[in-house]
């Protein structure tokens, strides 16, 4: 063969290799373009017929493709190692059988994923079976808002040994291979294509589990069942940091269009009235909320001169920064509250020379009342010690105990704002007296709270609040509705809480006069200087 | 002579006519099977508060379970030939109205299903196969109709998650085959003469099966007693 027949041949098979969807790095699913051996055979034609440099450069590419082969073999994962790791890893939750019923599955909600259906929420397929890089990326990145953790802390290697097992539960639902979901053509968000998403909500009524403002209140949300017949709540669109497949936008558009595996929520690919309102949808949503909250470390309460307002509702509310506080659930004393409703209080807090106000936002799918069996009434509260120490002893953070009580500030579906001490998540006692007062506004599975107090109290149950003190502070927060009460409530640990000194005119004032006093004594040392000469 | 010639000539040709007529017929038809589908226990029709949607669904949801009607009579049970060839190929519809599965049970050959909405809502469709792929396509209101494709032969049950307590069936059967009425009765056309198997299924109360022999150009009785699970 000629040199250049050679060359020919030896620049198709590097062109390939390199530049063609490369020889199996990206997964395990891309075909190897290039075997082994005939990248071997190459290379010993390369050492008979063209110079040393080009040898050189096709030995780089060759073993380049061969650390490839090695990764693509390492990617399709070993069933045998996998079934080790699972055992370790998994079947707590998940069960020895993979049929999600392990000894720690009642206990959490959603449920561990059932494997033997081999139906899989997360996937960028157009059919049912996921592929198996998505798998990976549950198991790299966990899924977000439920108890299913990121196993990054495993080598790549043993999470896609376990991704092969995972997939011998169902080995009937494997066999079609995965088919790759072309999205529409990406649209960038606008306000234009916002307003559209918008629209396009309205249209397919995403409102009807999503809620209208995306908080997981629609009407269809309590009678919501998955595949295997348990009760599955919607997703809350404000949080994308709670979405189960991630808060990209990618993530988003490819839930949207081929749906969530086992769940209500369908396909909306061939359902909106052009493939591209997906993207419109999209930048829709990500419009509605953070793609993840940043949390308050220490709760401001701001200085004000003016009245206060006590509409929750009150242009003066939306201008103030929101603190986000996150929430857990009590898990310390019966009952324990494992799988808590309410995750994040967003607060807002001002004072004046007279009284203290604190704005709290919360998401809650339904105004609860209370029937008293199943349901009870909404509430939070906010827990201070009685007296402010200069020191960090505090009473204990679950409401107190026998030897020490807490003070709370405290806001009940029915009863409105009041005070209480309390010994402990079940022993609590009204302080009467007190001048607290509130108004609750819910709209949209939404409440927004305004709770106020005088800053100084009388009393030994009461604490005065000081500007520039850190006060210790906690909240608690009930969703009557989804069954929680007593010590079943979401809360914090201690917090702590700094009134802003208030900012007077001096500051104005001081620093002027100041500089005038020391360019006027500036001045004189000058004369004087010159006058002496 | 003449005459009885002609006559007997008219005659012979009359009668080899009519003779074709019967055997195009025959070849062509086969028997019809009148199918009676009977249950003794108590009808099952749960009746639900709606909640939403009321202008479209109305105040009351209605799940129709198991509905027995006069004499006895089950209704929405299919009876198949599935062993047998000759099913019409017309295609199989099945419309949301009024936040219900219309019909209840939809009886189709392998293939097509058009799938209609026609309560101006969302709706999504929402099957549970498992030899078929199982569908959860949103349906929103301007909508009209979709096209599904079901190619195995299934029961499959299919729900909406926005309206839970809408519930529908697809039968998916290989042969000829029709749901049973409001009395009980299915009547299945062009079944071929012979010994056929006959299979009765219904949501709740499971399957039945018979053999018939199935005559040609004659109808054939066939009842069945289904028992509660």
């Amino acid at each position: 063969m000629p040199p250049t027949r050679w060359r020919a041949t030896i620049a198709t098979h590097l062109r390939r290799c390199l530049l063609a969807p490369p020889c199996g790095v990206g997964g395990p699913r891309l075909s190897r373009r290039l075997s082994a051996p005939s990248i071997w055979a190459t290379l010993v034609a390369l050492f008979r017929a063209v110079p040393v440099p080009l040898v050189f450069c096709a030995s780089v590419a060759a073993s380049l493709a061969l650390a490839a082969d090695l990764g693509t073999a390492q990617a399709q994962g070993d069933v045998k190692a996998g079934k080790g790791v699972y055992e370790r890893k998994c079947l707590l939750c998940h069960g020895e059988k993979g049929d999600g019923q392990g000894a720690g599955a009642e206990l959490l909600a959603p449920r561990p994923r059932d494997f033997t259906k081999g139906l899989y929420k997360v996937r960028t397929t157009a059919n049912k079976t996921p592929a198996d890089q998505d798998l990976f990326n549950v198991v790299t990145h966990g899924m977000p808002g439920t108890s299913m953790p990121s196993w990054e802390v495993l080598p790549d290697r043993e999470r896609w040994n376990v991704v092969a097992y995972l997939k011998t539960f169902a080995p009937e639902q494997f066999k079609e291979a995965p088919k790759k979901l072309e999205l529409p053509k990406e649209v960038s968000s606008s306000e234009a294509s916002i307003k559209r998403g918008k629209e396009m909500f309205e249209a397919i009524e995403c409102h009807k589990c999503h809620g209208t403002e995306g908080r997981a209140d629609g009407p269809s949300r309590a009678e919501l069942k998955d595949e295997w017949g348990h009760p599955i709540a919607p997703a809350n669109l404000t949080k994308r940091w709670t979405f189960r497949g991630g808060a990209s936008r990618t993530d988003i558009a490819t839930r949207l269009a081929n749906g969530v595996l086992g769940t209500p929520m369908p396909a909306f690919l061939d359902s909106v009235e052009k493939p591209e309102d997906i993207w419109h949808l999209t930048n829709y949503i990500v419009s509605l909320g953070p793609d993840r909250p940043t949390y308050a470390t220490l709760v401001t309460v701001g200085s004000v001169t003016d009245a206060i307002p006590d509409d929750p509702g009150a242009d003066f509310w939306k201008k103030l920064a929101p603190q986000y506080v996150p929430l857990m659930g009590q898990v310390i004393v019966d009952p324990r509250n494992f799988n808590p409703a309410i995750d994040l209080v967003v607060v807002r807090a001002v004072y004046n020379d007279r009284e203290v106000a604190f704005h709290l936002t919360w998401d809650d799918p339904t105004e609860s009342k209370g029937d008293g069996k199943q349901t009870f009434p909404d509430a939070i509260s906010l827990q201070f010690p009685p007296q402010i120490s200069s020191g960090t002893e505090r009473p204990y953070f679950l409401m107190g105990d026998a030897n020490e009580a807490v003070y709370l500030l405290r806001w009940e579906q029915g009863k409105g704002v009041g005070e209480a001490s309390a010994n402990g998540p079940t022993k609590l006692a009204p302080l009467t007296g007190g001048e607290a007062t509130g108004k609750a506004l819910f709209a949209d599975g939404q409440y927004r709270l305004v709770m106020k107090r005088p800053l100084a109290a009388k009393g030994e149950a009461r604490p005065s609040f000081r500007p520039a003190v850190f006060t210790p502070v906690a909240f608690q927060a009930w969703d009557g509705g989804a069954g929680e009460s007593g010590p079943k409530m979401s809360l914090t640990s201690w917090y702590y809480l700094r009134l802003e000194e208030p900012q007077s005119n001096r500051r104005f004032i001081v620093p002027p006069v100041v500089a005038i006093l020391t360019l006027a004594a500036m001045i004189l040392v000058v004369r004087t200087a010159n006058r002496a000469r | 002579m003449r005459r009885a010639l002609t006559a007997g000539a008219a005659i012979a040709l009359i009668t080899g006519v009519a003779m074709w007529f019967v055997t195009i017929a025959g070849a062509q038809g086969g028997g019809t099977i009148e199918a009676e589908v009977k249950y003794s226990g108590a009808p099952q029709v749960d009746k639900l508060k709606v909640n939403k949607d009321t202008e479209k669904c109305g105040t009351e949801a209605v799940v129709e379970k198991v509905v027995v009607g006069g004499n006895k009579g089950l209704a929405n049970a299919v009876v198949s030939v599935p062993g047998a060839k000759g099913a019409s190929k017309a295609k199989a519809v099945i419309d949301q109205h009024g936040c219900k599965f219309v019909p209840h049970v939809v009886v189709m050959q392998p293939g097509e299903l058009e799938i209609k909405n026609s309560d101006d809502i969302l709706h999504n469709i929402h099957t549970y196969s498992t030899a078929n792929p199982s569908i959860n396509k949103a349906q929103p209101k301007f909508k009209k109709t979709m096209t599904e494709k079901l190619e195995k032969p299934e029961f499959v049950k299919v729900t909406c998650d926005v309206h839970s307590w809408m519930l529908g069936w697809v039968a998916v059967v290989p042969g000829p085959a029709a749901a049973t009425d409001g009395s009980g009765v299915a009547k299945i056309e062009n079944v071929p003469a012979g010994k056929q198997k006959i299979e009765v299924w219904h949501e709740t109360l499971g399957k039945q099966e018979k053999e018939v022999d199935v005559k040609a150009g004659q109808v054939t009785k066939v009842s069945f007693e289904m028992k509660g699970k």
